[in-house]
């Protein structure tokens, strides 16, 4: 018997997820080579410098760097143009946030996720879960996190862009906040990242909402057990 | 011992010409208004046969190719770069986006954003010229010869040999930031007030300060991943996933 499956992305929603996740590792390994400064440099000098040679030289991966950054961009503008509607419902998702149930799911997660549910009983803890909508807390804290820092990556690197093109001297100490703003959002996102990609494609919890991001529907059971507010709603056609 | 490319100035032999000052702006295409070298003077003009001898004191300067670069130092991605090869600091405008934090880190105010190119700019030593045997432009238009250009290190050129002889008389120009220049001046270059102080601008400042806690969030990020890694190999999974059957 087939079973009941629930559509949770759109062909679009799925196209702008991993286009946006390639331009990042590509950005992320380009940016990072085109830092070289002992005081910021996160792996110190021997990365940037193997880097530049690889593409011929500093100039080659500022250009490349710029080329993938404008194209992802692009992305964005056209994910916005075929689907504004779904990006709409995205955000109203990801920024609405109702603390009462929130953010003890967001602690009694993290427990469970590290130091089981035992740990949670020995503090008292009810180790079941709060329900959860269409995102849970902490799928919504790092959306939250990669959209104010995306938004914030794509402009300063807009700023950057145009630094040496159309910005006259005085516009110098704008472009060297964008340098430092650009820097430190891509730093925060990039730590939000590593557990993004821990829990969506490693912990075998969220296996079947790894598949979803390529078939773009969940199973009932596990709708129901991981967003059970979302399961409800669709299950009365109230989406 | 490495090369390093400098100048050694006689400054009691300028007269004050800006022979060098047009040289270098023809040789570089300068824009409008803007200058890679200079020549300094006191405000008043000293009048001959006044007392203290009304002796003219200037200061031929430019980039002085610091052994402790202040501008290099606030360039995030090291488009501007002491040379190790032959000590010069170099800018590479193919790297350079014109940020503009090197210019007020300069305590000499040697560097400018270019209004055309729109990136950082500053003597070079005329590296075309070089290339072609030639001295930089403002030392072979020099009248007086108060210029000479040359690796100090070397004791067979001549700026080596005046600076190897002259050692323990040359002078710097004292800013208040010690940037350990190199550009040393025979005879007196004037008030020592002509140098400054090296500005850091405040975003480069908070990249610098933001750096450590940055790797801090990802490192506990990172920590937080292991743990819950360790967890899944050890304890597996706590609820079998009914949705994954
Ligand atoms: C190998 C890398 C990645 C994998 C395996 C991955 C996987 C996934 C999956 C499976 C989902 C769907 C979650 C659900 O709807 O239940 C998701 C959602 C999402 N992904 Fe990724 N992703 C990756 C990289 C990225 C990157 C680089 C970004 C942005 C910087 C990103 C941003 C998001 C956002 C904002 C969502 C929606 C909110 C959320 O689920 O937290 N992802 N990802």
């Amino acid at each position: 018997m087939p079973k009941l499956m629930h559509k949770r992305h759109d062909a679009s929603d799925i196209f702008i997820h991993w286009f946006n996740a390639a331009c990042w590792l590509l950005l992320l390994l380009t940016g990072v080579g085109l830092i070289q400064n002992p005081a910021i440099d996160p792996f110190g000098s021997g990365y940037p410098a193997a880097l530049r040679s690889l593409v011929g030289g500093g100039t080659n991966l500022l250009v490349i760097h710029e080329a993938i950054g404008v194209l992802w961009i692009l992305g964005f503008v056209f994910y916005l143009a075929v689907n504004f509607k779904g990006a709409r419902f995205f955000l109203a998702e990801v920024f609405t946030v109702s603390p009462g149930r929130d953010l003890p799911w967001m602690f009694k997660k993290m427990v469970l996720m590290t130091l089981g549910p035992k740990a949670l009983k020995t503090m008292g803890q009810d180790p079941n879960l709060p329900e959860q909508g269409y995102y849970n807390m902490g799928q919504k804290a790092f959306a939250q996190a990669s959209i104010v820092g995306g938004v914030i990556i794509a402009v300063t690197g807009v700023v950057m862009l145009l630094s040496d093109r159309t910005f006259g001297a005085e516009s110098t100490v704008m472009i060297g906040w964008a340098v430092a703003l650009h820097f430190i959002a891509v730093g925060v996102v990039f730590a939000g990242l590593l557990v993004h990609i821990y829990m969506a494609a490693i912990s075998p919890e969220e296996r079947p909402g790894f598949r979803s991001m390529f078939t773009g529907v969940v199973p009932d059971d596990y709708a129901k057990h991981h967003h059970r507010l979302w399961w409800d709603k669709v299950r009365t056609g109230g989406k | 011992m490495a090369r390093q490319l400098a100048m050694v100035i006689d400054a009691t032999k300028c007269i004050d010409c800006k022979a060098c000052v047009a040289a270098c702006k023809v040789a570089n295409k300068v824009p409008e208004d803007q200058w890679r070298n200079w020549i300094k003077h006191e405000n008043e003009v000293p009048r001959v046969g006044a007392a203290g001898g009304g002796k003219a004191r200037f200061q031929p300067g430019a980039c002085m190719h610091c052994d402790n670069p202040t501008c290099v130092a606030a360039c995030p991605t090291g488009a501007t770069y002491k040379d190790a090869e032959n000590g010069e600091v170099v800018i590479n405008e193919g790297l350079c986006i014109g940020c503009g934090n090197c210019i007020p880190a300069c305590p000499y105010g040697a560097r400018f954003r270019n209004a055309e190119k729109r990136k950082a700019d500053k003597c070079n030593y005329c590296p075309e010229r070089r290339a072609h045997g030639l001295e930089p432009a403002c030392v072979d238009t020099c009248p007086t010869k108060a210029r000479v250009f040359g690796d100090i290190n070397d004791p067979q050129s001549e700026a080596g040999r005046l600076y190897l002889a002259n050692k323990d008389r040359l002078k710097r120009v004292a800013a208040l930031t010690d940037t350990k220049p190199n550009m040393y001046y025979l005879g007196d270059l004037g008030p020592e007030a002509w140098g400054g102080e090296a500005v850091v601008p405040a975003s480069m400042v908070a990249m610098k300060q933001s750096a450590p806690l940055i790797k801090g969030i990802v490192a506990l990020s990172g920590l937080g991943v292991l743990a819950m890694l360790g967890r899944q190999l050890l304890a597996g999974s706590d609820h079998k996933e009914d949705g994954d059957a």
